[in-house]
């Protein structure tokens, strides 16, 4: 019967992109063990150079850096976003733009002039789509963010705060806390912040080490605090491919999911159907049988 | 193994570990000058240059290219932090060489620019000696 025919069909074409997903799947989980390797693996640094600027800053008795001052007027806000390169990952993008927009607007409702600075093939197209204009297009920075790669962004933009041509650096990515948890975050990159707050309450419990400076904690501050802004570039772009993953492996395992149900369900109408067709079939055998005898 | 003779020494990059060992004297390339580590040296915080790293474990002996960074010495346990280190057989000898040319042809127009151009430079230069 016709009926039977198109369900099997239907049941093929589930079964292909059953396929596909579960691919994906796996693809998705090789991918995010090797990004999340290689964001475990700038940990040691990170903390390193935070514990260094922390005895640095006691050392120095306090802090005062031109990427520390919040200028008075004028310049632009940079708003830095980060999508995926890639889509099928849920609703990893939308919760990211989401955000972006949030934070677009009350920047502009504080009146102040942001520049748009977008990452991501995704992003850029929905801007697009949209008809949002933006000041820039990053789409050259792969799956597996290099510090080499990030660097001249970062250091770039210290520039141009040094300058005093930009007020303020905020980027929007979606901060990896664990595999059940991806939450889109809006981080301060400049003007630094939150540097002496926090050692003015280890101060007391660490005994003070009496370090040989070379040079002296001023100028090793004045290097290590550009460091810091690189680095926290770079683990926002870590981050954010780390989430991209999981968020892709999490949408494509729910796809896989459904693709099965749907198959049960076709597979049970096939069956239901086929039963349908042998008794309308004997039916029509023993009545043709009945009327002859 | 830790015995009386060495301290430890890690390298760390924001991509990687590059290194972790126990050695028993290790070469600094500091900003101003190459600093040698024993030991049971006096706690030090310094800012390193571009330049050779050389670690003496006790039965080899491991280079690696520094570009700038910072090194600690505490409690016999010593850590350099860098953007880039490379070991001699990762670095390209063609592309130094590049380097090399395009440093020698950029312009000097003011301080900045000078330390711009020493720097890569000295970059270049570092990179092809240890490259050979």
């Amino acid at each position: 019967m016709a009926n039977r025919r198109v369900l099997i069909k239907r049941r093929d074409a589930v079964r292909n992109i059953h396929k596909i997903t579960r691919t994906m799947q796996m693809i998705a989980n090789v991918r995010f063990q090797a990004a999340f390797k290689r964001a475990v693996a700038s940990k040691p640094y990170t903390e390193k150079l935070a514990k260094l600027v922390d005895d640095l800053a006691r050392a120095a008795k306090g802090i005062d850096h031109p990427l520390m001052r919040q200028p008075e007027e004028g310049g632009v806000s940079v708003l830095m976003v980060i999508t995926s390169t890639r889509g099928l990952c849920g609703g990893y993008n939308h919760n990211v733009l989401r955000t972006a927009g949030e934070h677009l607007k009350s920047l502009e409702a504080g009146g102040e002039r942001v520049e748009l600075q977008m990452v991501g093939k995704k992003g850029v197209a929905y801007l697009k789509f949209a008809g949002w204009p933006m000041d820039r297009e990053i789409t050259d920075i792969g799956e597996t963010p290099r510090f080499d790669e990030i660097e001249p962004l970062a250091n770039e933009m210290m520039e141009r705060f040094t300058r005093g041509e930009i007020r303020s650096v905020d980027v929007v990515y979606m901060k990896f806390v664990s595999t059940g948890k991806q939450i889109p975050v809006v981080e301060r990159l400049l003007p630094l912040t939150g540097l002496e707050s926090e050692n003015a309450e280890v101060a007391p419990a660490v005994a003070e080490v009496q370090y040989e400076f070379s040079p002296d904690p001023h100028e090793l501050l004045n290097e290590l605090l550009p460091a810091t802004v690189r680095i926290a570039l770079f683990q926002a772009f870590s981050d954010a491919v780390v989430s991209e993953q999981v968020s892709r492996m999490v949408a494509m395992t729910a796809a896989t999911e459904a693709a099965e149900d749907i198959i049960k369900r076709l597979t049970q109408q096939y069956n239901r159907a086929r039963q349908t067709a042998i008794t309308m079939e004997l039916l029509d055998i023993v009545g043709g049988a009945n009327a002859l005898s | 193994m830790a015995s009386s003779e060495t301290f430890h020494c890690s390298v760390v990059t924001p991509e990687r570990a590059v290194l972790e060992c126990e050695s028993t004297f290790v070469v600094l390339p500091a900003w101003d000058g190459e600093i040698g580590i024993l030991r049971g040296r006096a706690p030090l915080l310094c800012k390193l240059g571009i330049g050779r790293l050389r670690i003496e474990t006790a039965d080899e002996e491991h280079i690696l290219f520094l570009d700038g960074g910072f090194a600690e010495m505490l409690d016999n346990r010593l850590t350099i932090l860098t953007e880039d280190a490379r070991r001699p057989d990762e670095l390209d000898r063609q592309a130094a060489a590049s380097d090399l040319e395009e440093a020698r042809a950029l312009t000097v127009t003011d301080d900045a620019s000078l330390e711009a151009r020493q720097k890569a430079l000295q970059r270049a230069r570092t990179q092809l000696r240890l490259a050979d």
